[in-house]
């Protein structure tokens, strides 16, 4: 497996080129249990299923949006049945949670992997764990913004929020933070939730670069960049 | 009852001849827009259909086509007009506001006050607002270019009274307080925040986006 070039970037950060080549997405599918009693044929037929109508949805959530595609579509793709589609999902949403996901872990397993070799102030790795979030996604712009439209659709079960809550993001930048603190690079009375939030809040909006402008993964980080470099002005030590 | 009223006005108009035709479009107009207001509170901007909004108006596709373009149009002229009023709340928030980081609050909870009560029609707005087909119109709105004129008029005050440091009015700090108060709305449409909520974390969010400006 060669490692994709656009993450290129985030080996570069990690100085890793003797490390083990990122895995990314598609996720690698749960395998059938390697040891004990063999899978009922019914588990892998549902895991086939599931593996086929979440390929299916995301090229078409990619090339059609969100709205623009049905579950009947994401069935003929996939060559199952609407029947059997909802036997896994039970909303057009859920598939696309799924979608994003299976390909999320793909990034969180290499950001797991980068972070903790990061170097610099707060604001510098703060903008490297950005930068390899906007190039990872500027390759299927569509489908990110796919996932940003579906925040808002009405037919979202209302436990199911696609977009704005990303745990592990969430989780690196508080790190990242409290780094910053022990460092006394960070004003040790910072709240670190606020600004987490307002991080969290410009990430999501500079993707409307990308909606309605066109805008590409770098254009996007040195726009993050500025972002961060006047959240930052306001959080270092007084 | 908001159709009672409307006939009343309706039978009115008789008397007035000249302006008759004119009256009669213009009070179509109306009740297509609170009928498709109502509709998109209810379902959403793509839950709800031309064709169930001529049905809640009472009237054909047909007439309500003769008075808007398509769906998009219908949900900008709501938009627009309710983005005019929320403008002028604003602004009168701002009148009561103390200092900068203050009548920025001020502002924004005149915002999530206006918006209180119709934040389904919010969460319509920000869906269209991420279309690459009608998300352009209405990020681009005037009265878009009117809030943010209010949030940059009271840094560049912050910088005269010196408050803040010069250069701080600058254009990415307006839009960043206009994107922190903006991203609240999550918090209000998806987990019912209060007023007094919003308001806390946007004090926090605006102090956090002043303080590299401020005079030490």
């Amino acid at each position: 497996m060669t490692p994709p070039t656009d993450l290129s970037m985030a080996e570069d950060i990690a100085g890793g080129a003797d490390q083990a080549p990122p895995v990314l997405s598609p996720k690698t599918r749960p395998a059938a249990p390697a040891s004990g009693a063999a899978p009922s044929s019914r588990q892998t037929q549902k895991e086939a299923t599931r593996n086929r109508v979440i390929d299916a949805a995301r090229e078409l959530f990619d090339t059609q949006g969100y709205q623009g595609t049905t579950i009947r579509e994401i069935a003929r793709h996939a060559r199952v049945s609407v029947g059997s589609v909802f036997t896994t999902f039970a909303s057009k949403g859920e598939i696309l949670s799924q979608v994003m996901e299976d390909r999320l872990d793909g990034l969180y397993a290499e950001l797991d992997r980068v972070v903790p070799n990061l170097r610099g102030s707060t604001s510098d790795r703060l903008r490297s764990i950005f930068a390899i979030h906007f190039s990872f996604e500027a390759r299927r712009t569509r489908l990110f913004l796919a996932h940003i439209a579906a925040a808002y659709d009405w037919t979202l079960p209302p436990a199911a929020r696609p977009m704005g809550r990303n745990p592990r993001l969430i989780g690196i930048i508080r790190e990242c933070f409290a780094k910053g603190i022990a460092d006394g690079d960070v004003c040790p009375s910072v709240e670190p939730q606020e600004a987490v939030d307002l991080l969290m809040a410009a990430y999501v909006w500079i993707y409307r670069m990308a909606a309605l402008n066109g805008a590409d993964a770098p254009e996007m980080t040195s726009a993050m960049d500025r972002q961060i470099g006047l959240i930052a002005g306001g959080l270092g030590p007084r | 009852m908001i159709h009672s009223q409307i006939k009343a006005v309706a039978d009115d108009n008789v008397t007035k001849a000249p302006t008759r035709r004119a009256l009669a479009k213009q009070q179509t107009r109306a009740k297509v827009l609170a009928a498709a207001r109502r509709l998109f509170s209810e379902q959403g901007y793509e839950g709800a259909t031309i064709r169930d909004i001529a049905a809640e108006a009472g009237m054909s596709t047909g007439a309500v086509f003769a008075n808007f373009t398509d769906k998009s149009d219908l949900f900008r002229e709501i938009m627009l007009t309710d983005m005019v009023a929320l403008a002028e709340a604003m602004a009168e928030g701002a009148t009561h506001g103390n200092g900068c980081e203050d009548t920025l609050l001020k502002i924004f909870g005149a915002g999530y006050r206006f918006y209180q009560t119709q934040l389904p029609l919010a969460r319509a707005a920000f869906s269209v607002g991420w279309s690459p087909e009608d998300g352009p119109a209405l990020r681009n709105a005037p009265p878009v270019q009117t809030l943010l004129g209010l949030i940059s008029e009271q840094l560049t005050r912050g910088e005269q009274n010196g408050e803040l440091t010069a250069g701080s009015a600058e254009p990415l700090r307006t839009q960043m307080l206009f994107d922190a108060y903006l991203s609240n709305y999550d918090q209000a449409i998806f987990q019912g925040w209060s007023i007094e909520a919003l308001e806390g974390r946007a004090r926090d969010q605006i102090r956090i986006l002043l303080a590299g400006a401020r005079r030490k």
